[in-house]
Parts: structure tokens; sequence; C-alpha cells
């Protein structure tokens, strides 16, 4: 790994305290510094015959085997005859001959120093120097590559992100073997000093949505930063709005992806959900895998979740207005029936309703909030309150029921769980408006909502790109997404320029093929 | 930087505003069976309106809206007299389309919510829609104006395909002469809708490409004006002599739609669509007012938009009952007041901007 953290001016102190020449003056205050818990290792030894020296570690976030290596060699060092040259230069000779770590750093400052500790380096003390090397040795227990276990598909990469931002990148690499791929490396927080890496691909995204995302990562003024979620609030282009203005995923081939569509990537060391941007609506109901399956399927499906979304938004706020307000639009023999079943229940369709998704957003939170081990509990109580049961009591009409759990499922297609919150949040204004002003309520509330999308931007990017603004030529991966051979352009409303994917000329094998079989039938 | 708008953002909202509530009504019901084509000389007067003043105008001054252009050439007291007629003419204007779709959705909606309710709603709509600024509402029209062609483009299909048009209410054309149909076509038609589009003096400037202006406009007003006649022609063609007495000809029409035991009762979603077009054309008024109230009276975007708003709301129990509203339309605003605005004051200021740059060119000259 070439990238390793900078330590500018992150440590937030003004004046840089420096490390004095006397080996045992600065020991004592990284002791004093750090306290005399066990695992931080101060360990004194001798190298280049006679060169007092020490080394400073934490051993809990340390490799043990690099650190052995490392002495090893070190210790060799002081055994074997120093060649005259080195005599003056002790430093120059450690780092040359006997130093078995492949990223090291020199630094000059006592809060580098105790900063580069805290990372997981070891640092070298030399006596009579006031500069001391960082040797990487870090690596404390990470969680292997695994499955997500949200955003799964049927066809496509199984690898997820990992909580470590080594293992991240590493994965994107794997994917991208390009140079023009950029990590920027930052430090955020105060206390946390969380690495947070911005990623994209030079030439590809735009430079001044680089320039702007780095603005406002340097901006945040915290002192922790624990998920990636912080970083999303801090930065995001507008707080008061119930839309996404950040994907964000734990799948390596989306962030793939969308670094080749011209966005970028914000990692963030301790989460496996990365974030991207700048994002439009559209692209939340682009699932990974509908650039694995064939474009047919795909199509279909994209116009489901779709359609998903909008019965997830709409179909209780729907069912409100129909049945309160504009009963002559069911056919009479529908009508007949859902009066009869209303008869017995004691409310108004907008409580009946309001009662039953607030008793599934009960549920809902609860299966995930609960221990694995009691979930067939919920399952079989959940089926009592928004089911039969409920029914049989008095208390909802069946068909309010199946409103109500259509609804449910129809939010759980939506690939991407935070606009699913959305469309949950959205719903119960819309059944609040329906209750009160019918299908006119419903298309107030819909004007709204669309005059709100409208202003709202990712990175400057207006959220309903390309209908609104449209860009005709993005419309290919929207509704629809056309075959991989058709999509020759990179779409351009992430900024920079719509760069072409593949060669122009037919592409698809289907018209090469049937060419060289013509040519086959003509001999 | 000022916010800017796209062609097809201008142009989306041209055809949405023109479309706006004219469905509603049957134009031009004085000519009969011949309504359709007072509708269509309408759209001609329209467009000699578009062509030789409105964009005239705009040629000359493309950096200013209707308010600068009245300021720079008419001088404080005067200019200042004509801008808050203007102001008020674009309120009373978003007014009667408040109150359009307030009663109607009365009438097809919501026959037991309170009328003030239901126009509160609509003004809150509105205000909301216009609080990001015109840029914002242009991109509304963009997204939404698909929607509607293709809602349009399948009504118009039923109403063909089950059988409701019938060719003999139209024919013969002109069988009591032109006469009539003239008659019926200025300057009624010619102020609603067509008109109309003095409005969008105030929205010229903002678009991206100066250019192209002008062959946008037109190009979207000739298909709005070919829609609005197409939608005359099919209510005449679908009721006949009826289509003159009932309030929505449309509405009317659209219920008898039978289609598979599905299609039976689509009239509410139909109000909805036709509300569409009423919600962007009251709207586009009321961004016009703010927008006047805004240069007039300096004062910052959400404080005009409340003022606007007030104006409007109130003014929108203006009249007693639909009936009251249509008639003092029809009779009155189409005939004496709308004109004015939309056809006298017009001419007479691209004729003192003509003169005044010529003088100037010619100082300039010599």
């Amino acid at each position: 790994m070439s990238e390793s953290p900078k330590s500018g001016n992150e440590s937030g102190s003004d004046a840089v305290k420096a490390l004095s020449n006397d080996l045992d003056a600065n020991i004592k205050w990284l002791s004093g510094e750090l306290g005399t818990e066990p695992d931080i290792v101060i360990r004194r030894f001798q190298v280049l015959r006679n060169k007092r020296a020490a080394l400073v570690y934490i051993s809990d976030i340390s490799n043990d085997a690099s650190i052995n290596t490392l002495m090893m060699s070190m210790l060799d060092e002081g055994l074997k005859p120093v060649a005259d040259e080195y005599e003056e230069e002790p430093l120059q000779a450690l780092m040359l001959r006997s130093i078995t770590v492949g990223a090291i750093r020199q630094l000059n400052s006592l809060d580098h120093v105790l900063l580069a500790i805290l990372e997981g380096c070891s640092v070298i003390l030399l006596d009579g120097f006031a500069t001391v090397i960082a040797a990487d040795t870090g690596g404390s227990e990470k969680r292997g590559v695994e499955e997500p276990s949200s955003q799964t598909v049927v066809r496509g990469p199984k690898e997820g992100f990992t909580e470590s931002v080594r293992t991240n990148t590493a994965l994107i690499r794997a994917k991208i073997k390009s140079a023009d791929l950029r990590m920027e490396y930052k430090r955020i927080g105060k206390r946390t000093q969380t690495t947070v890496v911005v990623v994209y691909i030079r030439g590809i995204a735009e430079e001044k949505t680089i320039q702007e995302v780095n603005r406002r990562l340097d901006l945040i003024d915290t002192d922790s930063i624990l998920e990636s979620g912080y970083i999303e609030e801090f930065i995001q282009d507008k707080t008061f709005t119930p839309f996404p203005l950040f994907q964000n995923t734990e799948r390596p081939d989306a962030v793939a992806a969308g670094l080749l569509e011209g966005q970028f990537a914000i990692i963030v060391d301790g989460t496996p959900f990365v974030l991207l941007a700048p994002v439009t609506f559209i692209k939340f109901f682009q699932s990974s895998e509908d650039y694995y399956q064939r474009y047919d399927i795909a199509s279909f499906l994209r116009l489901i979740r779709l359609s998903s979304f909008l019965i997830s938004m709409l179909l209780p706020s729907l069912y409100i207005a129909i049945t309160t307000f504009h009963q002559e639009m069911l056919p009479t023999s529908l009508l007949i029936s859902l009066a009869a079943q209303r008869e017995g229940v004691p409310f108004p369709a907008l409580i009946e309703a309001m009662l039953m998704e607030l008793t599934f957003e009960i549920l809902r939170e609860a299966g995930v909030r609960m221990p694995r081990i009691i979930g067939s509990a919920i399952s079989i109580v959940g089926a009592l309150v928004l089911g039969q049961s409920a029914v049989q009591a008095g208390l909802v009409s069946a068909a309010m029921v199946i409103v109500v759990s259509f609804t449910a499922i129809a939010s759980f297609v939506i690939p991407s769980v935070n606009m699913g919150s959305a469309a949950r949040l959205i719903r119960f204004a819309m059944m609040f408006l329906a209750g009160t002003f019918g299908l006119f309520g419903i298309m107030a509330g819909l004007m709204i909502i669309l005059a709100h999308m409208s202003g709202l931007r990712s990175f400057g990017v207006s959220y309903l790109t390309p209908l609104s603004p449209l860009v005709p030529g993005n419309l290919k991966d929207v509704f629809v997404r056309v075959p991989w051979w058709a999509m020759k352009k990179r779409p351009s409303m992430y900024g920079g320029e719509p760069t072409t994917r593949q060669g122009s000329g037919k592409q698809s094998a289907e018209n090469q093929g049937n060419n060289s079989q013509e040519g086959k039938r003509d001999r | 930087m000022m916010e800017r708008i796209s062609l097809n953002q201008l142009g989306s909202m041209i055809v949405l505003f023109l479309i706006g509530s004219s469905p509603l009504f049957l134009l031009a019901s004085e000519a009969g069976k011949d309504a359709w084509l007072s509708v269509f000389i309408g759209m001609l007067c329209g467009l000699a309106l578009l062509w030789g003043v409105n964009l005239v105008l705009y040629r000359y001054e493309p950096d200013m809206h209707l308010f600068e252009i009245i300021m720079k050439y008419l001088g404080k007291p005067a200019g200042y007299l004509v801008s808050v007629c203007y102001v008020l003419y674009f309120c009373y204007k978003s007014i009667r389309n408040v109150r359009e779709f307030g009663d109607l959705s009365l009438i097809y909606l919501l026959p037991q919510t309170p009328l003030a309710a239901v126009m509160l709603l609509i003004c809150v709509t509105a205000g909301l829609s216009i609080l990001g600024g015109v840029a914002v509402f242009f991109r509304m029209a963009e997204f939404t104006i698909p929607i509607v062609i293709v809602i349009y483009a399948l009504l118009f299909l039923l109403m063909a395909g089950t059988g409701l048009l019938n060719l003999e209410n139209i024919m013969p054309v002109l069988d009591e002469g032109i006469k009539p149909v003239w008659d019926a076509a200025f300057p009624e038609t010619v102020s609603f809708p067509f008109g109309e589009l003095v409005l969008f003096l105030m929205f010229w400037k903002y678009a991206d490409n100066r250019n192209a202006v002008t062959a946008i406009a037109v190009k979207c007003y000739l298909i709005s004006g070919l829609f609005i006649t197409l939608t005359n022609l099919l209510i005449v063609a679908g009721m006949g002599k009826l289509a003159p007495v009932v309030s929505v000809p449309l509405m009317q029409l659209t219920s008898s739609i039978e289609a598979a035991r599905v299609l039976e009762r689509i009239d509410p979603l139909v109000a909805l669509l036709l509300f569409t077009g009423v919600m962007f054309k009251l709207t586009s008024y009321y961004l016009g007012a703010v927008l006047g109230i805004r240069y007039l009276m300096k004062l910052s975007n959400k404080t005009a938009i409340l003022l606007a708003g007030g104006i409007i709301f109130g003014g929108s129990f203006l009249f007693r009952n639909y009936m009251e509203h249509i008639w003092f339309g029809f009779r009155y605003n189409l005939k004496y007041h709308f004109p004015l605005f939309q056809i006298v004051f017009p001419i007479m200021l691209v004729m003192i901007v003509a003169f005044k740059n010529r003088l100037a060119a010619k100082e300039h000259a010599e």
C-alpha cells in the first residue's frame, strides 16, 4: 500500500512541539502522554554497535510478526560491523539496511509521533537525533471480507466492504486497475482521528466536484466520526429533506460502477458503508444486479422498483381517498364488498390506516432491534396484530390489512434503504392529506414533493436529472437499461466530459455472429 | 449568478401554461359547431401578437423582464402606475384560476369540504412551488409535461375508441358563414387563452439560449394552440348542442367513457389532469406577481410570496359563486379588461420601445 495517512496539520495544535536530541527526554515525554498502560511498549535496545535506541508501539493495535522481524533485524545490525560512511548517518543506515517494514516515515514533531503511535505505527527513536522513524506495523483484529448483509444480489460479486479502510480501498483497487484511480486521505474528528478517504477517477469525475467535497470535508469541525452517516449529515447540500443526497453501499462493485460513471466515493474507517455522490433520484432504483442480468429483465425490474416506490408512498393514501371521497371510482361490486367489510369498523379510514401503518412500523422496528434468537416470536405475534385476528376483532377491515401488507412489501423492493425510508415518511403526510382532501390532497402533496425535489441538488447536480433538466443522452439507464453495447457514452449528469465507454461501430456479437454465418452460407 | 432555464423547460412551461385551464371550458361557444374554427382563428391572432409584439419586446431588451422594461421606458410615476396595474392583473388572473380550481374541486371531488380550505391548500401548494425560484418551477414543468401529454393522448384515444365522437356534430363547416366565427374569436379567444402569453415577458430573460427563444416559443405555442383546437373539436363532436350547457364539457364527456368494465368512472382522474394544468397556470401568474412585487418594492423572496399569496387567497373570495365568477369573466373581463393588458398595452409599449431605440440609434449615428 503506497498510501499512508498524511499527517499534516490535522493534529490541531498551533505550536508544533519539536523532538529533542535526547532519547530519554523524548521517551519521558511519550510515556507521560501515553500513560503506563500495559499495552504500551517502550523497548530500549542498541543498534550500530553502541547507539542507544528505543522502539515505541502499542501492542494491541500492532502486528506482532512484523514487529518481531523488525526487532530481529535491528538487533542483528547491532552485531554487524558498520561501514564507515554510515558512522555519521546512523539514521540513514538504519533505514537503508535494517528496517524490514515497507512504509516508513520520518517525523520531527512530538504530536505527529504520538499520532503515529496511536495509529499503530512502531516508532524508532535514536539517541542524539531529533528525528524519528515511524514504521507502519499496524494491524489489529479485522473482520474478513464477507457477503454484504444489505443490497444482496442473485448474480454478481458476493464480497462486501468491511470496517477496515485498508481492506476497502484494496477491494476497490482490485476492481479498477487504473493509475487514474485517486485516493485522497484525510483525518477528521479531533478525538477519533478517523481516516476518511475520497476516491475518484481522475479524468472522469469532475474536478470542481472533487474540490468542493474536499472543501466541505475540511470544514468539518467535530470531535468524532464513527460512521459515514456523520460525514453525510455534515456535508450534504440540504438538511431538511426526506430524500437521501448520498448513496451508501456495502458493495465494492457498486462503488466501482459509480466511480466509472463520474461519482466520487467517501470511505470512512470503521464502517462498511461507503458513500457515493453526486447522486440523482433515479440512482436509488438502480441495483448493481441490473447490469449483470440481461437488459430486458433488468429493465422490467427497474420499472417494478419505480412502481413499488409509488405504491409504498401512495397506496394507503389512495385507499383512504377513494373509500372516503371518491367511492364512485370503484366498480359497484367491489364497493359493496368494501362497504360490507367496513360496516363493523369503528374508525374512519384515515384513523384505521394510521393505526395499521404505525403497527407495521413498530413491528418492523422490533424485527430489526430484537435479538435474532427470539426472532420467530415476532412473526407469530405480528401475524396476529396485522392479520386475520385484527379483522376478526373488528378493529380493521380485511381490505385495509391487504393494503398495509402490500405497502410494506412494496417498500422492501426499493434497493436503497434510505430511499425506502423517504417513502415511509412521506406516506404518513400523504395519508393525512388524503384523509382531509381526497385525491386533490394527494395531488397537492405530489406537487409539493415535486417542487421540493426540483430544488434539491447533490453536489451541484439536480436531483431529477436526467428527467428535469432533461438530458436525452442519459435516458438509456433510467426507466429501462439498454444493452451494454448501446451505452457508448458515459452519463454526463455527474459532471465531467461524457467520455466514451466503448468503441463505436457494431459492438453486438449478434451482428457480428450473423454476418459470419451469412458468410458461411454463401460459401 | 442569475437562475437559468433551458429551452426545453421554457417550452414545457409554455405548453402547460397555455393548456392550463382551457380544456375546462368550451371556448367560443357562441360559434356553435364551428367553435373550433374560432379557436383556430384566435390562435392565429395570438400568434401574431406573440410574434409581432411579445417577442419583439424581448429582442429589444433580452435582459429585462416586463417591469424593468416598463420602468426603463416610462419613467418613475407612469411606469410605477402601469407596473402596479400589471401586478394586480397577474394577481387577478391567479385569483380566477384559484377560484376555478376551488369551485371545480367542490363540484367534482370534494362536495363537503369548505371552499376556503381547498383554496388555502391551493395557495400553499403554489407558494411552495415557487419558493425555490424561477428555475425550480420551470424544472417542475419539464418533469410534468410528459405525464400530462401521455394521459391526454390516452384520454383522447379512449374517447375516439369508445365511439363517443360523432362527426355529424361539427358538419357542415361554416354553416352560418364566417361572421359568427370571427365574432366569437375576437377578442375572446385571443385574450383567453392565447393572449395570456404576455406573462412570459417576465420569464424570457431567464432563458439560457437567447437565439433560440423565438423559435421554441412559436413552436410550443403552435403545439398547444393545435391541442386546444383539437380539444374544442372533440368536445363539440362528442357533445353537440349539449356542450355549451354543461359546466365542464370535457368532464361530462369523459364520464361517458366505458371500456372493458375497468375504465368506467375515471372522471376524478381527469379532474386531477385538468387541475394540473390549472395549477401550473395559477402558479405562473403567482410567480409573475411575486417577481413584480419583488422588483417594485424591493422585498425578499419569502415576503413577496407571502404578500402575493395573501392577495390571491383573499381575492379568491371576490365572487359569490362559480356562476358569477364565470359570467363576470366571460362577459366583462375577456371583452374589456384583459385585452387592455394583453393587446393594447403591449402594443403601445413596443411602439414606445421601438421609437426610443430608433431615436437613440439616430443620435448615436449623428
